[in-house]
């Protein structure tokens, strides 16, 4: 069947996007093409907005709308404590939490030879850089739990030590409202060694 | 566990199969290329998502056809169901459990414990140390869950370890060397568990070796296992191995590659303290070769508490009339088992006991005679 090329060109960009599948897409544009034009023209904007206005902090990397952003702007925060996490998403998981009060760091990615990303891809530099301020008393790793955050975890530890900064990271375990008897062994396992006094 | 019922579509020669099984021994008689291997075939797959003799899953599909299934009904203390779908055009395998899709393969293995008796298993005692590491870490990986996960973790290991070695030796820089440090760190941790695993492994599974190995033969020969690691001349383990690796980093970094660790390692197998490799016969290796997997299901159904299924395939066709009585004996104490025979006159010197199943396969069609 021969589709209508403004159509078919819709469907192809918005194929593009994550999870979106061809039958998808083609639902999406039918719907837009049915939609009022206001609310396409506010979408359209929507879009463009977050392309032009979002950068990244240019301290935590962080997504941001100013030079930095609202978490580095903050007067509430606590200077001494910076959690260092993979990627931006990472923070909204953190932050929705509402149990951490310190500073961020993102750092891009983790170490991973077989992909390319080395300590130059990473904005590790300049989360030593950040260290020369006094005022930092603890890091916190929250890097994913795999080789490849274990590994980068370890680098990094090794990296700040010698300046005299605490290092921690966070736990790993059984998850809150979980049964211990559906965790995988592997979890149980290493929940067991990272246990903690009472 | 048993394995109660068997559907097989567009699986080599079975366009569409239902099988159902005794739950002891099951025979599975025919000629020559009349589909008996691909029954064991498919049951492997239910256990393991892989296939028993290492071929193509594309080549498993009926000439054709796009896709092949595999359903299994497993017992226990409950029924378990387990689903493979095999599509060509996609070239991926789809596994549930209870019709619910098992996201891993590494989630499966272990659940219903397999244990096969094939031809390819000479290459245990005959082959390279790979072949001898591969079975030693599918017998543990089966009873634990721990030991598999690190196994894989420290694969993935040693792939980023000698990408990072292969950098460095195109570009050294001291920040690669920092990293390297970092890589090794994770090696030696993970790698010290899996080497701590392998050594309790060989205590444990020598008896368990020696029991078989007399049941087959008598106790005139003594099998051995020994595990073949870096010499730690009573070192702690993880500090000999961060010792070794330090010595050898320019020779790692100049060949690119992981030197030492237990991906490097061996095992050695003995009949009264002499090396079989070396001095075995062709008989001798097939002794071990079976009492390595009698040993293996006694001692995952211990470690387990699962009874796992036992696959043979034309294994009597080999032995001499002793030894195909004693194993066929041995049998009794199994639980469930499905042997492949290519000729009727062989069972009439087998245990047909009751409750035993002829199971007759003929291109690709079934039908069972029971004892």
């Amino acid at each position: 069947m021969q589709i209508a090329e403004p159509l078919q060109i819709a469907i192809d960009e918005l194929s593009k996007l994550p999870s979106i599948g061809k039958k998808t897409a083609q639902r999406l544009a039918l719907h837009l093409l049915k939609t009022d034009p206001e609310n396409v023209i506010n979408l359209i904007k929507a879009i463009s907005d977050l392309k032009e206005k979002i950068k990244l902090c240019s301290v935590c990397f962080n997504l941001a709308v100013d030079d930095t952003c609202d978490i580095c702007q903050s007067t509430k925060r606590d200077k001494s404590v910076i959690c260092v996490v993979e990627e931006a998403s990472d923070i909204f998981a953190i932050e929705r939490t509402n149990e951490y009060k310190g500073l961020y760091h993102v750092l891009g990615g983790v170490l991973s030879p077989l992909s390319g990303s080395s300590v130059d891809d990473l904005h590790i530099q300049e989360l030593i850089g950040r260290l020369q301020n006094t005022e930092v008393k603890e890091i916190i790793l929250a890097l994913n739990p795999d080789t490849e955050g274990d590994t980068t975890s370890l680098y990094l530890a090794k990296l700040i030590k010698p300046l005299n900064i605490k290092v921690t990271r966070i736990a790993r375990g059984i998850p809150i409202g979980g049964d211990l008897e559906f965790a995988d062994d592997a979890t149980i396992g290493r929940a067991v060694l990272g246990r903690s006094d009472l | 566990m048993v394995l109660k019922e068997l559907e097989l579509t567009s699986f080599r020669l079975h366009t569409k199969t239902v099988l159902k099984f005794s739950d002891k021994l099951n025979y599975i008689v025919g000629g020559n290329g009349q589909g008996k291997t691909t029954i064991l075939e498919a049951i492997y797959y239910l256990c393991t998502t892989k296939n028993l003799n290492q071929a193509l899953d594309k080549e498993v599909v009926t000439f054709n056809k796009d896709d092949f299934e595999v359903k299994g009904l497993f017992k226990e203390k409950v029924e378990n169901k387990v689903q493979l779908l095999f599509s060509k055009e996609t070239n991926k395998k789809n596994t549930s459990l209870n019709e619910k899709t098992v996201s891993k393969a590494s989630n499966l293995i272990g659940k219903f414990p397999v244990v096969t008796l094939i031809q390819l298993d000479h290459a245990i005692t005959m082959g390279s140390p790979a072949e001898r590491r591969k079975f030693v870490d599918s017998v543990i990986s089966q009873s634990s869950d721990t030991y598999l996960k690190t196994l894989i973790d420290y694969n993935r290991i040693l792939k980023q370890r000698s990408q990072l070695l292969s950098n460095i030796r195109e570009n050294y820089s001291k920040s690669l060397m920092m990293q390297l440090d970092s890589w090794t760190e994770q090696l030696v941790k993970n790698g010290t568990y899996l080497i701590e695993q392998r050594i309790a492994f060989c205590n444990g599974f020598k008896e368990y070796l020696k029991k078989s190995y007399e049941k087959i033969m008598g106790d005139k020969e003594t099998p051995g296992i020994e595990y073949i690691f870096f010499n730690n001349n009573n070192e702690l383990i993880e500090k000999k191995f961060f010792d070794l690796l330090n010595e050898e980093r320019d020779n790692e970094i100049r060949r690119a590659a992981n030197l030492i660790g237990p991906h490097r390692d061996d095992f050695l197998f003995t009949i009264n303290g002499m090396e079989l490799r070396k001095y075995g016969s062709q008989g001798q290796h097939k002794t071990f070769q079976i009492a390595l997997r009698f040993g293996e299901f006694f001692f995952i159904k211990d470690k387990k508490g699962i009874t796992p299924v036992f696959l043979m395939d034309d294994v009597f066709g080999e032995l001499d009339t002793y030894r195909a009585q004693k194993i066929s004996e041995y049998l009794r104490e199994i639980g469930q088992a499905f042997i492949t025979m290519t000729d009727f006159g062989k069972l009439e010197e087998l245990y047909t006991g009751n409750g035993n199943l002829i199971i007759k396969v003929d291109n690709g069609i079934v039908s069972y005679e029971e004892l």
